[in-house]
């Protein structure tokens, strides 16, 4: 992959787009784990000065709160970013998705998105309702001819399997967003079933969970962070997106990527070997085997019960305004 | 689905009995069902099948182990066995981790003195140790069913991705399921799992000696992730015998969304060619209910199965009646702590 150094963190290529973007991305859901905005909003005022370009954030993380933040902090700043959002239908129809994207901007207070993606691609009957009559992909194609988004793309952290049918529907996915991290190497494997695909046809690969998830690996002792994360960083993608939600954690992860040197395929090999004996039942990579880590308004929209014990459905219960149906429940 | 309410309501109650308890189900309902069906079991037989190339004649259904284990007294446990018995029932299902043993010790009981009349099988639960504890569990076994030798011993539960790896690597169980019959303990051998079919067959890669596979069949599997297109196939061209089990979803979960009834649901499994079709029973108005259709049952045919598949697509297709595949709702406790997951209080879902 192609590097240059601008700023002071490596920037590459978005696919075959000519745009450039920062190797490491500001990951949207922990934005809300900041005590307040004003932490915030100087989160990614640090993360713009420190080279980050790269901003992820998703309509339905927080109940808006993680947009509302990250545009206030990027007011003024909007130029020097290249920003990504998420719309969040999950199968239903491209009205919804489309409703979602005017709330987006709305939050993000901008007129234009960089990146559309949608969000959540797990179930394997997703692909079938994206690309269905009224389905979301009329939804993307409508946003990037009016303008208001440059690219469009999907994410999902669940199955390669999906990701592959995603792409054979045959939409013109300009980036897809997927777990990359060692341990992923040896399990259900994105590196290996669909990166190859993704760089043999252009599209931006934007890689995600280089903790692989929440972390336990690291708690264990199995692998550092700094290892995890160049390990993700070294993969051939456009950029790895990783959650910050903490200054400390802005200045571990700019100190990393500002000092980032890619590993070799020696030294991939050697951190692949000792993980492997921890790796092939996925016990790190519970997104890929577990609903806990799904989504609770994908879920609700296809039908399946919610874990009310999980921090992110709590967060929604305790909104006023849900009522236990698929929200926002008048687009439904 | 049907928006007639009498249907539906009917559908649910009997769903409910097949998973036994939900905390929906009070006394009052399971005594409506009772009233309501007014049917009595057909005289006749559950008819007998053959266990893949070993020749052995199995009955289309067989009594599942787990919910012997949950049975509410031993006398009913014992009861719903010899009644299970009288109408053909022979194949006996169970694993040594069921109800930390119970289930085990409860089928030795009530077959004391009828053991020859009966197919017995158990399952091993070294979820990747070695041959020693496999060997070990299946003393323990034979002990709490009161044998000495099994049918079909099988190891259990193959869910996760690198289990085939630990099962072959040497000292592994694979030896131990070999050893047992050189032994004569068990006359034959296979192992079980509700994951994912990719899981089976990379165990059929191995071209292990199995005598016997078991997987989820059902109405909704044809859709998803689907043991009945990949692997039912496979075990069969190798002269395998195919046991299904999770006809109705694992807890009754197809009945109770409306797929399908209980009855159809049991009809579609039995309707496969597979040996035997394994049930779990709790209740005796569910071995009842069980009866009735499993006595002088009569395969449906090719339109009468794909319309079922087709009833249940649209529900089936991302797996949410299924959870056995796409959860770890239904991965048992020993695993977990084998493959270090967190446990099923940590990870409800």
């Amino acid at each position: 992959m192609p590097q240059t150094s601008s700023g002071t963190i490596p920037l590459r290529n978005f696919g075959r787009t000519g745009v450039k973007i920062s190797a490491l991305g500001f990951g949207g859901h922990h934005i809300g784990d900041a005590p307040d905005e004003r932490t915030a909003v100087q989160m990614v005022h640090e993360a713009v000065d420190g080279g980050i370009t790269f901003y992820d954030n998703c309509w339905e993380y927080r109940r808006g709160k993680t947009e509302v933040w990250m545009g206030a902090g990027l007011k003024g700043r909007r130029d020097k970013v290249f920003l990504m959002t998420k719309t969040c239908p999950h199968g239903r129809d491209a009205s919804v998705a489309l409703e979602m994207l005017e709330e987006s901007l709305r939050r993000l207070q901008t007129d234009h998105l960089d990146l559309w993606q949608v969000h959540g691609m797990g179930f394997e009957n997703d692909p079938e309702l994206f690309i269905r009559k009224n389905g979301a992909a009329e939804a993307l194609e409508k946003a990037k001819k009016e303008g208001k988004t440059r690219f469009v793309g999907f994410t999902g952290h669940k199955d390669p399997k999906v990701h592959l049918a995603m792409l054979a529907t045959g939409f013109p996915f300009d980036s897809v967003q997927m777990p990359l991290n060692v341990f992923d190497h040896h399990f259900k494997s994105f590196e290996k079933q669909v990166l190859p695909e993704l760089n043999k046809r252009g599209i931006a690969a934007l890689g995600m969970k280089p903790l692989s998830g929440h972390g336990d690996a690291i708690r264990q002792g199995v692998i550092t962070a700094e290892e995890s994360l160049r390990y993700a960083m070294s993969l051939p993608v456009t950029t790895t997106i990783t959650g910050i939600d903490s200054l400390e954690v802005l200045h571990q992860n700019l100190r990393i990527a500002q000092n980032f040197t890619p590993m070799g395929e020696a030294e991939m090999n050697e951190l692949r070997e000792r993980c492997k004996p921890e790796a092939g039942d996925g016990r790190f990579e519970v997104y890929k085997l577990s609903l806990r880590f799904d989504n609770p308004e994908a879920r609700l929209a296809h039908g399946f019960p919610i874990d009310t014990q999980q921090s992110e459905v709590k967060d929604m219960l305790g909104e006023q305004t849900n009522t236990g149906h698929p929200f926002p429940e008048k687009l439904c | 689905m049907s928006g007639n309410t009498e249907w539906n309501r009917r559908s649910f109650l009997k769903g409910a009995a097949v998973l036994g308890a939900t905390p929906l189900l009070a006394g009052g309902n399971m005594a409506e069902t009772k009233k309501d069906d007014g049917q009595e079991i057909p005289s006749g037989s559950v008819p007998r099948k053959t266990l893949g190339r070993t020749g052995v004649q199995v009955s289309a259904m067989g009594l599942g182990g787990y919910h012997m284990g949950s049975v509410a007294t031993d006398q009913l446990a014992m009861e719903i066995v010899a009644k299970a018995m009288d109408h053909g029932v022979n194949f006996f299902d169970n694993a040594w981790e069921y109800h930390d043993g119970l289930s085990e010790e409860r089928i030795g009981k009530a077959l004391r003195g009828k053991r020859d009349q009966a197919f017995v099988m158990t399952k091993v639960c070294t979820h990747g140790r070695d041959k020693k504890v496999a060997m070990r569990m299946l003393e323990e076994s034979l002990r709490r069913l009161q044998t000495d030798h099994l049918d079909l011993w099988q190891i259990h539960e193959v869910v996760y991705e690198n289990d085939p790896d630990l099962i072959f690597a040497p000292d592994g169980a694979a030896e131990a399921l070999l050893e047992a019959k050189q032994q004569g303990k068990v006359r034959f051998i296979g192992f079980t799992g509700h994951k994912d079919p990719e899981i089976h067959l990379k165990m059929l890669s191995h071209d292990f000696p199995f005598d016997a596979v078991q997987m989820p069949l059902n109405c909704c599997d044809a859709t998803f992730r689907s043991f009945e297109t990949h692997v039912l196939p496979e075990a069969t061209r190798r002269g395998i015998a195919v046991l299904g089990m999770k006809s109705l979803g694992g807890s009754g979960e197809l009945v109770k969304h409306g797929a399908v009834t209980a009855e159809d649901g049991l009809r579609y499994a039995m309707s496969l060619p597979a040996a035997t079709t394994i049930s779990g029973v709790d209740t005796m108005e569910v071995l009842e209910q069980n009866l009735r259709v499993a006595v002088n049952f009569q395969p449906l045919d090719a339109a009468a199965m794909q319309s079922l598949r087709d009833q249940c697509r649209f529900l089936a297709s991302d797996g949410r009646l299924e959870l056995f595949k796409m959860t770890k709702k239904y991965d048992g406790k020993i695993g977990r702590e084998q493959h270090h997951f967190p446990t099923e209080q940590q990870l409800p879902l």
